[in-house]
């Protein structure tokens, strides 16, 4: 039992030697990108209406410094606990996105998605991602043999209910991310492609269902819409793309420079530090500058891939897996709007966009990460 | 499941190669015209529209001002299936039917994409409440614009005329290629005709803005060049006379019963005082009339229709310039000028003015008639010469006239053949003293008139059978033309020109009621140079005696000596004519024309009433009022007066 122990902190305190510096080094460059952009998407329109042009940039550095504690609670105890708790914190947050539809959560542009906690807005759908990440990795990591159809479902089942939840808020963006990291982990788990495809199939039915019934709201539709016919839908729709695409060409190959855009100055592009922030990274630093931006992507997916493979149980492998879908899916779909070959949705550009409760959990995403880097060997 | 996680991250690279080759596109292949975009985005350009130019009578009146108007204007393709309940939002803030709003959107005097206003002065809270409930009223916008304001209400409103949206045809004109559609421009009157001088040159302002339109601050701009004042020969005094008089006057011809058709049913006229010395209106006034002010906003069919159309005698009509009558007894001066000239009648000699006179059968022509023309009154007034015929109208003295303007010249064709003169040389005089064309006075959609020949009876026999079922001419036409009747046609404006000539010895000033206009920096640009010439090719002798003789008709036994009871013409010369023109199956026209001068100024005051009975009864009356205005003496009443020609 000494012994035990004595192997146990002994593991600790060697593990904390093989960190991943390059992991760590992609999100803190991100993070510092962010900070640029967010400064420069905002800092005019708030001097003009007098408040402190850096109001955002210091709030985004508070979540950052609060980041860094998760980031280190997040390392700090042994993966292999949250395989134990998992459930329950599935559940916890499953709870928590029923309430936030209740008198507890707050609204903001008709969407109710956030809790009010000390001035700061926390939003369960980020919790969520990292719970269902969780959760999924802790089934999956039980079953024995190749997966069966009906494993396939269950699995299903369990994204399913914060997607729909989510949904419901209406939040399509984190939904999509739910599903993401639900392919994503099956994919790993090594699931048919038949299966996929029938997972695939009966997605489709219950969206098409969902139309009828009516709980796709239409602005979900108008937006899906502006990117399948652009000539369908309203000039509001229509507007923001355009904007968003002339603010990241003009940026041309090594943009305007920083704080110079025009499009970002003038306030052309809509919710320009959260889901539009690429735009002042395409517009300010150009295709350079937008490039060493997924190159940081890139970094930091490698880099999760590589803690996947390196894993020493499969626990580690799909939680690493799952975060590392979790990250490409939200990158790709941001971006991807940014520039106008996805739909408009809101889903935030990891470590880049404006926001506490996204920032937070994606640091805590990327200790999860070090954590399983980390005790590969113990 | 290394193999699995490759596939994944196989996936994942996928995606950054998607996003790759799109930025590529969009940053390097596109860039040029995304940035030109970008620029383009960041820069407006703001029409200022230059404030229009005033316009002041002739001692500085403001007659049309501008002010600035709340207006909520709603663009009908922007409503979409919205209509119903923003109509029932808007008619609830503004007091007014939706009917009315929704029957306004449906002028066809605006473009389907312009927005058409509804309302105008919209009090403030109104305009607040729809622009904090924006999204409740998709398509309505508030506004302020500059709108015309009048300060003397209605007065003038003929003459000076009101704005509208540019017209189709108008905009197809390459003289108002600088115009879009949509823009405000002078329709009618001085704001028509003076459009150019009045409208000035918009400026335009370049702007910074941000993406909701937020101004950021001036790139650059071009001044508005506002517009160029316009004063008129117009008194505003003068004017204000001549409306109410001609107002007084028919509300009291209202109460008069004549001969069979009971009340006079009086339902329109005009009034013009010009100066026969230079041609200056100095008031034109038509009845019934209208407020200019209501040309801010829009109407409905139906209320244009009840506004202005024939239940209201069409108000909008200028009768002085537009509306084409058979001038009656007042014709008979420049019928006695010309018979005089041509030696047809003397000064010296007596004429009988039997109840009526038949014309002679001529032997020579079996398709010739025999007519009976009968005098205004069925007494036997005796023998007269000129002077007491034109005094007394005597129609059977003119009668002969007629016939011998037949007889000496039209079959004559010896003496015409020899160029000693015209086949129709009643028509030539009378075309000399300004009839059959317009006056060129500088207001729009001004009329000829007509003085009827020959060539003109046939061709409209040829054109219209129906409604000309004659086209050869005969004695009747000229012995018609003698009266003013037949189918002689006058304006008003041409009468008074014509009385101007009579008054000045045949000395003919266009009529004008621009006096200059004046640019913002006060300096004259263009100063009204009167035209005025001797185009009457008849003796001063004749117009002297013709005009003498009309004083005749002011007393004693002359036809306005009623009408003019009492009135001091020791002080104040007066020379007229009365009138009763036959527009069958209506009431008779009431004219009465006037020269007066006294005190170093001049006039003559042409008035007409639409089924206003004879000319003392209604006309003259109105004219006496108007002159006593104009010298400063006191008033009469509006009296009964015995019906004279």
């Amino acid at each position: 039992m000494e012994l035990a122990t004595g192997r146990v902190v002994a593991g600790e305190r060697h593990a904390f030697r093989h960190i991943d510096p390059i992991l760590l080094a992609a999100a803190i460059g991100l993070a510092v990108i962010g900070l640029f952009a967010i400064y420069s998407a905002t800092h005019q329109s708030l001097a003009a209406v007098h408040l402190d042009p850096g109001r955002f940039v210091k709030r985004q550095l508070t979540f950052l410094a609060v980041g860094a504690v998760v980031l280190m609670l997040a390392v700090s105890f042994d993966y292999r606990l949250l395989k134990v708790y998992a459930g329950m914190i599935y559940v916890s947050s499953l709870v928590l996105l029923v309430l936030v539809r209740t008198p507890f959560g707050t609204s903001v542009k008709g969407a109710q998605r956030w809790f009010e906690l000390f001035g700061f807005q926390l939003a369960p759908s980020e919790i969520a991602k990292l719970a269902l990440v969780a959760m999924l990795a802790a089934f999956l990591s039980e079953l024995r043999g190749d997966l069966t159809l009906q494993d396939v479902f269950r699995t299903a089942g369990l994204a399913a209910i914060p997607a729909f939840l989510v949904f419901l808020q209406p939040d399509l963006g984190s939904s999509i991310v739910f599903a993401a990291i639900l392919v994503g982990m099956l994919v790993v788990a090594g699931t048919r492609a038949r299966y996929l495809l029938v997972l695939a199939l009966t997605a489709v039915v219950l969206i098409v269902a969902g139309f009828q019934v009516g709980l796709v709201r239409e602005y979900q539709i108008e937006r899906l819409q502006a990117f399948l016919d652009p000539t369908s839908v309203s000039a509001d729709a229509l507007h923001n793309r355009e904007q968003a695409e002339i603010a990241i060409g003009s940026g041309g190959l090594t943009g305007v420079g920083f704080g110079k855009g025009s499009q970002t100055n003038l306030d052309f592009v809509p919710e320009q530090h959260t889901d539009f922030v690429f735009t002042v990274i395409g517009e300010e630093f150009g295709f350079m500058g937008s490039v060493v931006l997924l190159g940081l992507y890139g970094i930091l997916l490698w880099r999760a891939f590589r803690v996947a493979l390196l894993s020493r149980d499969p626990f580690g492998t799909y939680l690493a897996a799952g975060i590392a879908s979790m990250f490409a899916l939200q990158m790709f779909v941001n971006v991807g709007m940014n520039v106008g070959i996805m739909p408009i949705t809101g889903i935030p550009l990891p470590f880049v966009s404006y926001g506490g409760s996204s920032l937070l959990l994606n640091l805590a995403s990327v200790g999860l990460l070090l954590n399983v880097h980390m005790r590969r060997f113990v | 499941m290394g193999l699995r996680v490759k596939v994944l991250a196989l996936l994942v690279l996928a995606m950054f190669a998607a996003l790759t080759t799109r930025l590529w596109f969009l940053q390097v292949l596109a860039s040029e015209e995304l940035k030109r975009e970008a620029a383009d985005n960041a820069v407006r350009l703001i029409e200022v529209p230059a404030p229009r130019g005033v316009i002041k009578d002739a001692n500085g009146t403001l007659l049309v001002q501008n002010r600035g108007s709340v207006v909520i204007t709603i663009n009908r393709q922007e409503l979409g299936d919205q209509t119903e309940s923003v109509l029932l939002d808007l008619s609830e803030l503004l007091d007014m039917p939706a009917d009315e709003l929704g029957a306004r959107l449906d002028d066809p005097r605006y473009y389907a994409f312009s927005p058409i206003p509804v309302a105008t002065d919209v009090p403030k809270r109104v305009a607040y409440f729809i622009k904090e409930h924006q999204e409740e009223f998709p398509g309505v916008d508030v506004l302020s614009v500059p709108v015309r304001r009048y300060p003397l209400g209605s007065a003038g409103a003929h003459v000076l005329g009101y704005l509208g949206q540019i017209s189709k045809a108008k905009l197809k004109d390459p003289g108002f290629a600088d115009y879009s559609p949509g823009d405000v421009i002078g329709v009618s009157g001085i704001e028509g005709i003076y459009e150019r001088y009045l409208a000035g040159t918009r400026g335009l302002v370049k702007y910074r803005v941000n993406s909701i339109g937020e101004n950021l601050g001036l790139i650059g701009r071009q001044r508005p060049v506002a517009g160029d004042d316009v004063w008129l020969t117009l008194d505003a005094g003068t004017q204000q006379l001549a409306e109410d008089s001609l107002k007084a006057g028919i509300q009291h011809a209202r109460t008069v019963v004549e001969s069979d058709s009971g009340y006079l049913k009086a339902n329109a006229g005009a009034a013009v005082v010009l100066d026969p010395r230079t041609g200056a209106i100095e008031a034109m006034a038509s009845f019934p009339t209208f407020d200019p002010a209501l040309f801010t906003r829009g109407f409905s069919q139906e209320e244009f229709e009840r506004r202005f159309g024939a239940g209201h005698s069409y108000p909008l009509l200028n009768r002085a310039i537009q509306g084409q009558y058979p001038p009656g007894s007042t014709y008979k001066p420049f019928v006695a000028a010309s018979a005089l000239q041509r030696d047809i009648v003397t000064t010296g000699q007596s004429y009988g003015c039997p109840p009526s006179w038949t014309a002679p059968f001529d032997q020579s022509d079996p398709a010739a008639m025999q007519y009976v023309f009968n005098n205004w009154t069925t007494a036997n007034l005796g023998f007269m010469n000129l002077s007491t015929a034109l005094a007394r109208s005597c129609d059977t003295v003119f009668y002969p006239m007629g016939y011998r303007y037949w007889d000496m010249f039209y079959v004559n064709d010896e003496e015409v053949a020899n160029g000693v003169t015209s086949h129709e040389p009643l028509q030539h005089d009378l075309g000399s003293f300004g009839f059959g064309a317009q006056t060129r006075i500088d207001l729009p959609f001004e009329q000829d008139g007509r003085v009827p020949t020959a060539e003109w009876k046939q061709s409209i026999h040829d054109q219209y059978p129906q409604s000309f079922p004659e086209g050869e001419w005969f004695p009747g036409d000229f012995i018609l033309m003698t009266i003013g009747q037949g189918d002689t046609l006058v304006t008003p404006l041409q009468l008074a020109a014509a009385y101007g000539a009579l008054e000045n010895d045949g000395k003919e000033c266009v009529p004008h009621v621009l006096d200059r206009v004046v640019a913002p920096d006060e300096t004259v640009v263009r100063d009204y140079q009167q035209n005025c010439r001797k185009h009457v090719r008849i003796d001063d002798k004749y117009l002297t005696y013709v005009r003498d003789a009309l004083t005749g008709t002011m007393t004693g036994s002359g036809t306005a000596a009623a009408a003019f009871a009492g009135f001091p013409f020791n002080d104040v010369w007066v020379a007229g004519k009365t009138g009763t023109a036959e527009v069958p199956p209506k009431q008779d026209y009431s004219w009465f024309a006037a020269m007066t001068a006294a005190g170093g100024q001049e006039h003559v005051v042409v008035v007409l009433v639409e089924q206003g009975g004879h000319g003392a009864t209604t006309a003259a009356p109105i004219a006496r009022h108007i002159i006593e205005g104009l010298y400063g003496l006191d008033f009469s009443q509006f009296t009964d007066v015995a019906g004279t020609d």
